[in-house]
């Protein structure tokens, strides 16, 4: 204790000469520009995937429905609602958005006198700071996600182009497990998905090891899995959460992972046993996807269920369209065991309208599906375009199948861009260069190479096997020499396709005309299928609908002992194919029990 | 020379060791000292038998702040924990959200980048320093300085104002997460920082000739609440409270985390255990760390990762395992135990806050013997934070 | 064909009530060919059939509404300001033989032509014909069959060219 001690504490009153530090008017104090504020939504960038809601600790989001918002295929339609009574501004919810379009502002004073106002919907419910520019966003670097795709091995182009191998190898356990954690879970992709899988859950299965749950799900929704795991269109991953700020979830090789890692022997007792029959009878015509996943769905309810399949073996388009280097014959065989394992009677080889007649089919059971597919493929009709050496795809496509000879093409220009053309031009491929030792093979569509109806990957894919495409060309003509030998075929350029209302409505340049040299041509512009084996009688009684047959949603025709369901109907789609077979199994089963009561 | 207690007015023992305190005697009077009371160890209280103006026993009642945390985690994935263990502490919550990540990453196989490293030791340090601010204000408050009070809050709300800037929040920073920090230092960040510590400088010279050199405060403070270095111990005393006894403990020094190791300095220590010296090691570890943020700002790489690759949030899993993290706090030794079983949840947290020894079994054995007046100057050097005690 | 038959007939006729009196018997004759198809083709796609005659029975009422109106030569002038482009069709038109059953594709091929042929008709008649009311109805005419064929073009794309997937 010294002198100091009792006069040093007076040099405070030297504050009485200072400013003071006192902010004046504290509630016109700008926050920092990363401060986490109050909420703000760009609802047109928000898909309602509820991801926010999920990482949120305290409940503080819900996702409701709002008026403005329609739910349409990879949107909800549900935006977050953040109750400001239980939020921490925690910035989770920010760092996790998928699509980024959840951010905050630095606006930090909301005064009300009505506290259920601080429940509100960002975006939505209109806010003085919505157009806010400062606040918290997530950081370039910051992602509690992972954006990249785990990459897919596949054979390289030098490796597959002499064969029919499967291109795809399939995702390792560690591959799999990498890719599954990506998901967020949010389940956008279910209701994308014609069948509804249960896409998160057997995600989950992946993450967890658990093949056999992850087989068992697969088969709730699809038993053609292991060709839906191969070509699947998988519009679910259009609609992937993921593929907004990064790459969607590979959905569809997740699904082919689980097939792969169960064991064939041991898929039927996963799978389980049907129930005790009813006695009811069921004939369906078509074993493709839509018939023979009806034939599934109503042999496991106990229906005795007889298939008749024209071609020689099942599994229809997916069989006698889809490459073998896509979907190798034995996953499809895989598939199609399993469905006739469920007591599944079928008859190869057998044609109706030929070798049985409808009516027979009629009388002898309780109710019948026609899922014939589309068979036919379409044809120009191009002048001089009847020429023996004009082929339809699907034709050749079915041949190379069958292992039906037909005079292998030396060049061939191939009409289209859509997956058919480039199956049936790498299929070429793959036999010129087994045969001749070269390809040549032109592609040539009215649309520009990046709005083929093709996979991004069959045009890649096909570029690399040397095939070469030639996009914007209308056909005009085939071109015969004199002595009646196809030379070629005569395109003009395509100057626009669509029209104002987006409708396929093609404009040419009919100076610039090319002559594609070739010995074939091969038509790969659409299919429709052959309602002949109706008979005259049937036609006339059915309602049709545009050229097809009037189904209602369940799949019945305007016959009460007649359903549709498939391609035949609902236009080309594996996956939509059974999930049509789903609907008209569930309304048959449904009206074979009301015939009981 | 030790202090010693007077004896004469203690009460007897009763053969099972309790004190024989007969209220009817009209000898002794119970009082309440809280749970509300200026010392800012806020929300617990403490039951005094008093004699005369002096106090026999002390008996510390906590709860008024249970939420549960520890309870809490359990129920929630490890990414959702990360926004609650910052409210286990008020005044210093970047202690939590360091020792829960650093937990996390350890049992998880995570490496946090340099980068994050250098930038969660500015904020641990910032966070020191907004620790003893606060605490300044209590301590002096606690003896009716309320002038110092006002300073050290104004130099807080400047810290306040750089962790807003680089966290995007004044009080819960919720920055560092498992895996790293969420961003980088903000544009001119470096000097306005520089410009904060030199008016905290100044301030800390003002605090300085006003609380420390004054006759009152070191009448009121000088040989009280003094605690024998044969206890730190026995007792788990850790901290400026043990280095005002004479012992270099320190965390950071002792088994350096994140940068430490990359730093120069050395702790501070003091020798004659009271409230004075305890005051006067805080002060000059809060100099210390201006001096260590300094340090950092002019070592720290200005570019890198600032986040390690994390798995996806949602289904975070760790294997089974658990650790204790620690790191030195502004009052002590602050440790995270966590115990994993593979699934996405936290099997166990267990918060270990340095107030948890020295406000409860130590309190109630210096409590004895004093001045009631004095007991608030104790609790306050004793730097308390109770929602660490009934986390 | 653009000089054919019907640009004979129509040629030498002055008047607008003529010329529209001949218009309208062209299209009921259309229309009377394909109602008469209806019997002809499956079921499944007299949709078409029925389109396509009730799109010709559109013309003939627009055509009658025409003739009814005072002040024609006005709305002509007014019409002929919008005038709807030809796109070349495109799997071109290639003369389709529509036999006992035709399928889709034939009878989308065959209306095709016909109304490109009324289209290039018309065409034809209004660069002959003088300045005037009567130049504008050709081409109002023109018009009319060229916004039908780019109709039917659309639709014969949306059935024929389903895209090959």
């Amino acid at each position: 204790m010294s002198v100091r001690d009792l006069l040093s504490p007076f040099s405070a009153w030297k504050n009485v000469l200072r400013d003071p530090v006192t902010i004046a008017d504290p509630l016109n104090r700008d926050a920092a520009p990363r401060y986490r504020g109050f909420h703000q939504n760009d609802i047109a960038k928000c898909i309602g995937c509820g991801t926010c809601e999920t990482i949120c600790q305290n409940g503080a989001i819900d996702m409701l429905p709002v008026d403005s918002v329609a739910t349409k295929i990879g949107d909800s339609g549900l935006r977050p609602r953040i109750d400001y009574g239980r939020c921490c501004w925690c910035a989770l919810c920010v760092d996790i958005c998928m699509t980024g379009s959840l951010t905050m502002s630095n606006e930090y004073k909301w005064v009300d006198p009505n506290p259920d106002n601080f429940r509100f919907t960002p975006g939505i419910d209109r806010k003085s700071w919505d157009s806010a520019e400062l606040g918290y966003q997530r950081p370039e670097q910051h992602r509690l996600t992972e954006t990249k795709r785990i990459a897919m091995q596949e054979l390289e182009a030098d490796e597959r182009i002499d064969n029919f191998a499967e291109i795809v190898a399939g995702y390792t356990v560690a591959e799999a497990k990498l890719e599954a954690d990506r998901c967020v879970s949010c389940g956008i992709c279910v209701a994308t998905c014609p069948t509804h899988m249960a896409i998160p859950e057997y995600i989950a299965a992946v993450r967890d090891g658990d093949y056999e749950r992850g087989l068992k799900i697969l088969y709730e929704t699809n038993p053609f899995s292991q060709v839906c795991g191969r070509v699947c269109t998988r519009k679910c991953e259009t609609s992937c959460a993921s593929r907004h700020e990064g790459d969607a979830i590979a959905i569809r090789w997740l699904k082919r992972h689980i097939t792969d890692q169960v064991p064939y022997e041991r898929y039927r007792e996963i799978v389980g046993d049907p129930l005790p029959p009813t006695g009811k009878k069921v004939a369906i015509i078509g074993a493709g996807p839509a018939g023979l996943t009806a034939a599934f769905d109503l042999a496991r309810l106990g229906h005795q269920v007889t298939v008749f399949e024209a071609k020689g073996a099942g599994g229809g388009m997916t069989r006698y369209g889809i490459p073998e280097y896509r979907l190798p014959y034995e996953a499809l065989d895989r598939d199609i065991n399993l469905i006739l394992s469920m007591g599944v009677e079928i008859h190869y080889n057998c044609r109706i309208g030929v070798d049985r007649t409808m009516d027979s089919l009629q009388q002898d059971h309780d109710a019948v599906v026609l899922a014939i597919g589309l068979q036919q493929g379409r044809q120009t009709r191009i002048p001089q375009s009847n020429h023996e050496r004009v082929y339809r795809a699907v034709d050749l496509l079915h041949k190379i199948t069958a292992n039906e000879p037909f005079e292998l093409p030396h060049c061939a220009v191939v009409i289209g861009g859509g997956n058919v053309a480039m199956d049936i031009a790498r299929s070429l491929a793959r036999m010129q260069k087994q045969q001749y030792g070269v390809v040549n093979i032109t592609v040539t569509a009215l649309e520009e190479q990046q709005h083929f109806m093709a996979d991004a990957d069959e045009i890649k894919e096909a570029l690399e096997e040397g095939v070469l495409i030639r996009d914007r060309c209308g056909p005009q003509g085939c071109e015969v020499d004199t002595g009646g030998k196809l030379i070629g075929l005569k395109t003009w350029r395509v100057v626009s396709i669509f029209d104002e209302e987006r409708r396929f409505a093609p404009k040419y340049d009919e100076q610039d005309e090319v002559v594609h040299a070739c010995d074939t041509v091969i038509e790969a512009i659409g299919q429709f299928s052959d309602n002949s084996l109706l008979g005259e009688l049937l036609t006339e009684t059915l309602e049709w609908d545009r050229g097809r047959l009037k189904i209602d949603a369940a799949g019945r025709t305007s016959e009460p002992w007649l359903w549709s369901a498939g391609d035949c109907v609902k236009g080309p789609d594996v996956v939509s194919a059974v999930a049509d077979g789903h609907r008209v199994a569930a309304s048959i089963h449904q009206k074979l029990q009301e015939e009981d009561r | 020379m030790a202090y010693q207690p007077d004896r004469s007015q203690y009460p007897q023992r009763r053969p099972d060791g309790t004190l024989d305190i007969d209220l009817t005697s009209g000898k002794y009077l119970k009082l309440w000292q809280g749970p509300q009371h200026p010392g800012i160890t806020g929300n617990m209280s403490v039951e005094l038998t008093v004699c005369g103006d002096e106090v026999v026993a002390g008996k510390t009642h906590v709860g008024y702040l249970h939420r549960g945390f520890e309870k809490l985690m359990e129920r929630r994935t490890f990414i959702q924990c990360f926004p609650i263990v910052c409210r286990i502490c008020v005044p210093e919550p970047d202690f939590n959200e360091y020792c829960y990540a650093a937990a996390v990453e350890e049992l998880a196989g995570i490496t946090s980048p340099e980068r994050a490293n250098w930038i969660r030791t500015l904020i641990l340090e910032m966070g020191r320093i907004n620790s003893y601010m606060m605490y300044l204000g209590g301590q002096a408050g606690s003896l009716g300085q309320g002038v110092i009070g006002q300073w050290t809050t104004y130099a807080r709300d400047l810290m306040l104002d750089r962790f807003e800037e680089l966290t995007g929040a004044r009080i819960y920073h919720m920055f560092i997460l498992p895996g790293g920090v969420r961003d980088g230092l903000p544009e001119g960040f470096k000097q306005r920082m520089e410009e904060t510590l030199k008016e905290i400088e100044s301030i800390l010279k003002d605090v300085y000739n006003v609380m420390y050199c004054n006759a009152v405060f070191k009448k009121r403070t000088v040989g009280i609440g003094y605690i024998d270095p044969q206890l730190l111990d026995s007792y788990g005393i850790t901290g400026p409270t043990a280095r005002a006894a004479g012992v270099a403990k320190d965390v950071r020094r002792d088994q350096p985390y994140l940068v430490y190791d990359q730093l120069d300095f050395e702790p501070i220590t003091g020798k004659d255990s009271d409230i004075y010296t305890r005051a006067d090691v805080r002060r000059r570890d809060l100099l210390m760390s201006v001096d260590l943020i300094r340090q950092i700002l002019a070592k720290m790489p200005d570019s890198g990762e600032l986040m390690a690759k994390l798995p996806n949030v949602l289904h975070w899993q760790i294997p089974r395992g658990e650790t204790y993290i620690r790191g030195e706090c502004s009052r002590g030794e602050y440790g995270y135990y966590l115990v994993t079983d593979g699934s996405g949840y936290p099997r166990r947290v267990n918060v270990r806050g340095p107030s948890y020894t020295h406000a409860v079994a130590l309190l109630e054995r210096l409590i004895v013997n004093i001045n009631i007046a004095d007991v608030a100057a104790l609790m306050v050097s004793l730097h308390t934070y109770p929602p660490e005690i009934e986390r | 064909m653009a000089e054919g038959s019907g640009y004979q007939q129509l040629k030498n006729l002055s008047t607008i009530a003529e010329i529209l009196t001949v218009a309208i018997r062209f299209e009921t004759t259309a229309r009377d060919f394909y109602n008469a198809m209806q019997s002809k083709v499956s079921k499944r796609l007299r949709y078409l059939v029925d389109e396509l005659a009730s799109e010709e029975q559109q013309h003939m009422d627009l055509f009658t509404k025409l003739m009814q109106q005072d002040n024609l030569a006005e709305v002509l002038q007014q019409e002929i300001e919008r005038p709807a482009s030809d796109h070349k069709f495109s799997d071109c038109i290639h003369l389709p033989e529509l036999g006992d059953a035709p399928d889709d594709q034939a009878i989308l091929q065959y209306a095709l032509m016909r109304e490109h042929a009324a289209m290039e008709q018309y065409t034809a008649l209004a660069k002959t014909a003088p300045e005037g009311p009567v130049k504008a109805l050709f081409m109002l005419l023109a018009n009319e069959e060229t916004k039908h064929k780019n109709d039917l073009e659309k639709l014969y794309y949306e059935i024929v060219h389903s895209g090959g997937v």
